[in-house]
């Protein structure tokens, strides 16, 4: 490519290579370190002048540092005569914080979009916006790649029986995107609601009715139990239950699917737990072992910033029974709303096989590790948008997409001015 | 609290110096929300309305993790803005990338000025800060600043601390002449300066001293002390061109890198900084350290700024 110039910001220097290598061409050459006060240093190796300049640079976990540096590299090339900026931007950094959550909260992403304008960006490409209103933040162009056609490449190969398959979404807000891969694979989509439970009182209401009419409330309690029930008549109600309405609900205390005569006020202690676990096969003995780390966030993980419920009712909508399932996100940064879904999918609703797909595979903290721990979820696929460290690779149930060559084409098609939208019908023409 | 009124902010850390100016002002830090997700991003809130308020966001920026406090700061005035305050101020004492001011190779960055862009793009009115490395970087914002002078502090404590009979100015590098001139001027002393050729940043290679010295006690003015290795430098020449003793008095001691094991090894008899950065967990470290309170300049700058009245003021003298 000619009058082109791709610089590579130290974020994920893996992913800017491949992208390099499917171009056909070699990173320019840049020095980017930093000033022994913490300052970024940023030197440009090649003249830019009236050249076609490219810098990618991705979220990682020093993201300030590193938006620093993409904010001084674009300035640099503006400031060295570049004809034309684009920053390729794979996950875009503060998506999350997109609108104004509580009093005076910042609108962070919309200040990022105004701070690459300013510095001289011309043109942002990116993956999987986590609102694909964030366009709107810029006044300049952007292209909003989608992951979700590699994604669906993958499933088409590796999931068994994948026309029988559900793509399920954790929250409602993600519905549309789970719809979007469900049709370009021609299966069923299904919903996963999370909301908190109603009041204490009507929860010591339950309990008291209980307590009076014992065989009444395991008639009503969680799905799980259907299986271990000997009693027809049980069964059948339980299924009635169900499929009437298509809404298959459970209660959720500390991230983790539970039965209806679990007891909420001794959730943290263990030999209350062990007592109910002789009757209820389906819930496991050592519940509370995994739930470890805490980092409960709100299903909807817009509402992360929300006080913790102590007690959530989880509810499907659809029907998994016998079928796998494939949780579907833009990112997975925290594990326990993953986990809480696939324990219900498993648990309650019968599905046989859980996978977890999303774009950005950000994964704060310890959320590879109980992902892998959690006996209910069977492989965790995301695309290589964000840096995946060796030791996260290391994880057996880690499959990453190499999605370099959707850049690469879309660096290409841009360069020369040809239509990008071919890579957006990708996925409406079935992958 | 009335419409209009002083709010000052202040991020979690490094609060020493927004503290001290608080008290001057008899005024107490909003209280505000600030996390540091584990992947790095910053969430941040005011607890408390500052709709159609005077909103002062004082940070010290130090060495190290510089550009976490900018992100920092950034969020923090867009979310007054967000929260409509009337008028956001940002109180900047040592304003970072200064350095980096001009195009001094090619294709280098202009980062000082992509840092005032950045901090009017965030929706920042009005900056305040003090001795700017070159104050051609006021001429890169597009809404008022005021850099404000340690020097009326710096006098204060030369006068206080200083034998003033045997005292006299060196600029470490030509650069710096004026600064040291004009401090000299104030004191009514002598000048001297040293040039010295950089090989590379944060690297000094051969150093000439300009003016005598003799049985004089050396007091090196600069803005600021990164890893000292200048000073050290500048100190072993006066001392061998027969110089009593050599203080070295900065406004901003950024101390980065090997500093402390660099002023520990020196001739420096003392190293004097403001407290525009914060280097307190430093102090103990280094018995040759010392400290001159700027809070008051700031306090001042501030209520001043808030009833419209001039800061020129704050130039010449030391508000007490």
């Amino acid at each position: 490519m000619r009058k082109c110039k791709v610089f590579v910001g130290n974020s994920h220097s893996e992913l800017g290579e491949l992208i390099c290598s499917k171009l056909g061409i070699e990173p320019a050459p840049c020095t980017l370190k930093k000033f022994s006060n913490g300052e970024t240093s940023v030197q440009i190796g090649v003249s830019v002048r009236d050249e076609d300049v490219y810098v990618i640079q991705s979220g990682s976990e020093d993201i300030n540092d590193h938006i620093m540096e993409l904010l001084i590299m674009v300035s640099a090339c503006r400031g060295g005569s570049a004809k034309k900026i684009t920053a390729v931007i794979p996950q875009f950094p503060y998506s999350k914080q997109s609108k104004m959550k509580k009093h005076r909260g910042a609108i962070t992403a919309r200040m990022l979009a105004n701070l690459l304008v300013m510095a001289g960006a011309d043109h942002i490409i990116s993956m999987d916006l986590h609102a694909s209103q964030m366009q709107g933040f810029f006044t300049k162009p952007v292209d909003n790649l989608y992951g979700a056609a590699s994604l669906g490449k993958w499933i088409k190969e590796h999931v068994e029986d994948y026309t029988n398959a559900v793509v399920v979404s954790k929250n409602p807000g993600g519905t549309k995107r789970v719809t979007g891969l469900a049709d370009s694979l021609k299966i069923n989509f299904a919903m996963i609601h999370t909301d908190r439970r109603r009041g204490d009182n009507d929860f010591l209401a339950t309990k008291m009715k209980k307590q009076q009419v014992p065989s009444h409330s395991r008639r009503q309690s969680v799905v799980g139990r259907r299986r271990s029930s000997a009693k027809k008549e049980d069964a059948d109600e339980e299924e009635e239950l169900i499929y009437s309405n298509g809404l298959q609900t459970a209660r959720v205390v500390q991230g983790h699917v539970v039965g209806d005569d679990y007891i909420a006020e001794e959730a943290v202690d263990e030999s209350a737990i062990s007592v109910d676990s002789d009757q209820e096969e389906s819930i496991p003995n050592d519940q509370t072992s995994y739930a470890l780390g805490g980092t409960y966030d709100a299903a909807d993980s817009d509402e992360e910033y929300e006080p913790e419920a102590p007690e959530k009712l989880i509810t499907l909508v659809g029907n998994v029974k016998g079928r796998s399932v494939i949780i579907l996100d833009d990112m997975i940064d925290r594990p326990s709303s993953f986990i809480a879904a696939a324990e219900h999918c498993r648990l309650n609703c019968g599905a046989t096989k859980v996978y977890i797909a999303a774009t950005h595979g950000l994964f704060i903290d310890n959320c590879l590790e109980e992902l892998e721990a959690c006996p209910y979820i069977d492989q965790v696929i995301v695309t290589n948008t964000y840096p995946i460290t060796e030791k996260k690779k290391q994880c057996k149930k880690l499959v990453t997409i190499d999605v370099s060559s959707i850049f690469a084409e879309c660096i290409r098609r841009d360069h020369y001015g040809e239509s990008i939208s071919v890579l957006f019908d990708k996925i409406a023409s079935g992958i | 609290m009335g419409k209009n009124s002083i709010r000052l902010l202040a991020p979690d850390v490094h609060r020493g110096l927004a503290e001290l100016v608080a008290k001057r002002l008899g005024l107490k830090l909003t209280d505000i929300y600030l996390k540091r997700d584990s992947c790095g991003e910053v969430s941040f809130s005011i607890k408390e309305s500052v709709r159609d308020e005077d909103i002062y966001i004082i940070v010290q920026i130090g060495s190290g993790v510089v550009n976490d406090r900018v992100l920092e700061l950034l969020i923090m005035i867009n979310a007054c803005k967000t929260a409509s305050a009337r008028r956001i101020t940002a109180v900047i004492p040592n304003f970072p990338y200064a350095r980096q001011d001009r195009k001094d190779k090619s294709r280098a960055p202009i980062t000082a000025k992509l840092m005032a862009d950045m901090l009017t793009t965030a929706g920042c009115d009005h900056v305040i800060t003090m001795d700017l490395h070159a104050s051609q970087i006021q001429g890169f914002f597009d809404v008022p600043v005021d850099n404000l002078y340690a020097e009326p502090s710096v006098v204060r404590y030369i006068r206080e601390t200083v034998n003033f009979d045997e005292a006299i100015i060196i600029s470490p590098d030509a650069g710096g002449a004026k600064r040291a001139a004009g401090l000299a001027d104030r004191l009514d002393l002598n000048f001297a300066l040293i040039h010295k050729e950089r090989a590379r940043a944060n690297e000094v290679s051969r150093m000439v001293l300009v003016g005598d010295v003799t049985d004089k006690i050396c007091i090196i003015v600069d803005d600021m002390a990164d890893t000292c290795g200048t000073l050290a430098k500048a100190a072993e020449v006066l001392l061998e061109n027969k110089a009593k003793s050599v203080i070295a008095i900065v406004t901003h001691g950024i101390l980065s890198g090997n500093a402390i094991k660099n002023i520990n090894n020196s001739q420096l008899e003392r190293v004097v900084c403001t407290n525009t950065v914060p280097f307190e967990e430093k102090l103990p470290l280094c018995p040759k350290l010392d400290t001159i309170d700027i809070s008051s300049v700031l306090a001042e700058g501030i209520r001043r700024l808030h009833n419209g009245e001039s800061i020129s003021y704050l130039f010449r003298n030391n508000p007490i």
